[in-house]
């Protein structure tokens, strides 16, 4: 194999790597009496496991930050969930029996998570995150032959809550230290509680914005946080986000289908689904490059 | 230690105790060491030594330029040298274990093998 071929198997390799160890490489396969296929298949293998290890490095930290934060903003979410259905029964008790199983089962999952993810508990932790997504499951489920988009339309918190599962997987082990920016969050969490409990978001505008608020304390406490953790951050937000765009203009006609024609409804694809679990994963993937590349003190090593 | 230190990074980790050396070097030993049976590639010894570099169990000795192209040696740290102290430990336990399972099987069959 020539030299020049050499070179743009290389250039498969991380910039980052390639700046290391490319020349070393290349004295290496030249020096090496065996060109050929296996060589060359070896090369790639190397180059794609040196991208699967930048896109992980550095992550346990951040991911116990995602855990954290995660669980707290998805309990304060199911606590208000929770809280609306208590108003329901109060205000229609003739239509309105009890609040759902599954939200309680949601509440407490995502309590539990919340607190393990803060004291480092790391088994209690995936315990309690695994409820909680099987409840952000269970919730939309229920509906879904009756109405698909149900499901659609609850996607983005089952991402969520299944990023806040993998996350406290992954999160450095026994962690006990405080993120930075948790009040903000915290606050966050308050208003999300207050929005459910106190606002019909059907007739106040208030509730929405106390959403939108939120959202803004939520953005502080990442703006907070030191650069390298921020873009490590925006790899694991990056799915939840993605979903509403997909969602909204991927799935657009097909709501809208079954909107107009309840008699012949549609259900979700296999494809569809394929592209609903692939697209939140390329996010992040995409994403882990991107913010590698623009921050290289994130290298796999240094 | 490592926990579950692959052959070739045992190999390396061994390869490196002896001397420092450049990667082209490490490639031969471990071929020597193990008669021929073991033969890394370039991808694999680099990714390997990426991550030794890592973990701190090896570090860069020298840098030397060999017709116009960079040659570096890497050496074992004392964090590589424990863990590969480990490993050897590890290793020659369960040698002991399965030689001596062994002896007992033959002692139990009279010599007889299945």
């Amino acid at each position: 194999m020539t030299e020049n071929r050499y070179r743009r198997l290389l250039a498969l390799y991380p910039r980052d790597f390639r700046q290391e160890y490319g020349d070393e490489m290349l004295g290496v396969l030249m020096a090496d009496p065996r060109p050929g296929p296996a060589q060359a298949f070896d090369i790639v293998r190397g180059a794609i496991a040196a991208h699967l290890r930048l896109m992980v490095s550095g992550q346990s930290r951040v991911a116990r930050i995602v855990q954290i934060f995660g669980a707290m903003l998805l309990f304060s979410i199911a606590l208000g969930r929770v809280a609306v259905e208590v108003r329901a029964r109060v205000k229609y008790p003739e239509f309105v029996s009890s609040v759902e199983t599954v939200s309680w089962a949601r509440l407490a999952g995502w309590g539990v998570a919340m607190v393990a993810a803060y004291l480092g508990w790391r088994l209690v932790g995936a315990a309690g995150a695994t409820v909680g997504l099987a409840g952000e499951i269970a919730a939309p489920a229920q509906f879904y032959l009756d109405t698909p988009a149900t499901v659609l339309h609850a996607y983005w918190m089952i991402v969520a809550a299944a990023i806040v599962l993998i996350a406290g997987l992954v999160a450095v082990r026994g962690g006990r230290e405080e993120p930075r920016g948790i009040f903000w969050v915290a606050a966050a969490g308050a208003l999300l509680v207050a929005e459910a409990t106190l606002f019909d978001r059907l007739f106040s505008p208030v509730g929405n914005g106390l959403v939108m608020a939120a959202a803004g304390l939520a953005g502080v406490a990442v703006f907070r946080q030191e650069p390298e953790i921020r873009a490590r951050l925006l790899c694991w937000v990056a799915p939840v986000l993605v979903t509403v765009p997909l969602v909204q203009w991927g799935f657009g006609g097909f709501v809208e289908h079954n909107m107009r024609h309840p008699e012949s409804l549609q259900l979700i694809n296999p494809v569809q689904w394929a592209v609903l679990v692939l697209v939140p994963l390329a996010a992040f993937a995409g994403v882990s490059m991107l913010s590698c590349r623009d921050l290289p003190g994130l290298s796999a090593r240094r | 230690m490592l926990p579950g230190m692959n052959e070739p990074t045992f190999l390396i980790l061994t390869a490196l105790a002896g001397e420092p050396m450049h990667g082209y070097a490490v490639i031969e030993d471990v071929e020597h060491m193990t008669d021929g049976r073991v033969r890394l590639r370039a991808g694999t010894l680099y990714a390997a030594l990426d991550r030794l570099r890592g973990e701190g169990l090896i570090e860069v000795d020298r840098e030397e330029v060999v017709q116009s192209r960079l040659r570096r040696y890497y050496r074992l740290t004392g964090a590589g040298e424990q863990s590969l102290e480990a490993e050897t430990a590890r290793l020659r336990a369960q040698a002991t274990l399965a030689e001596g399972r062994l002896r007992a099987r033959r002692t139990n069959f009279g010599g007889a093998t299945a």
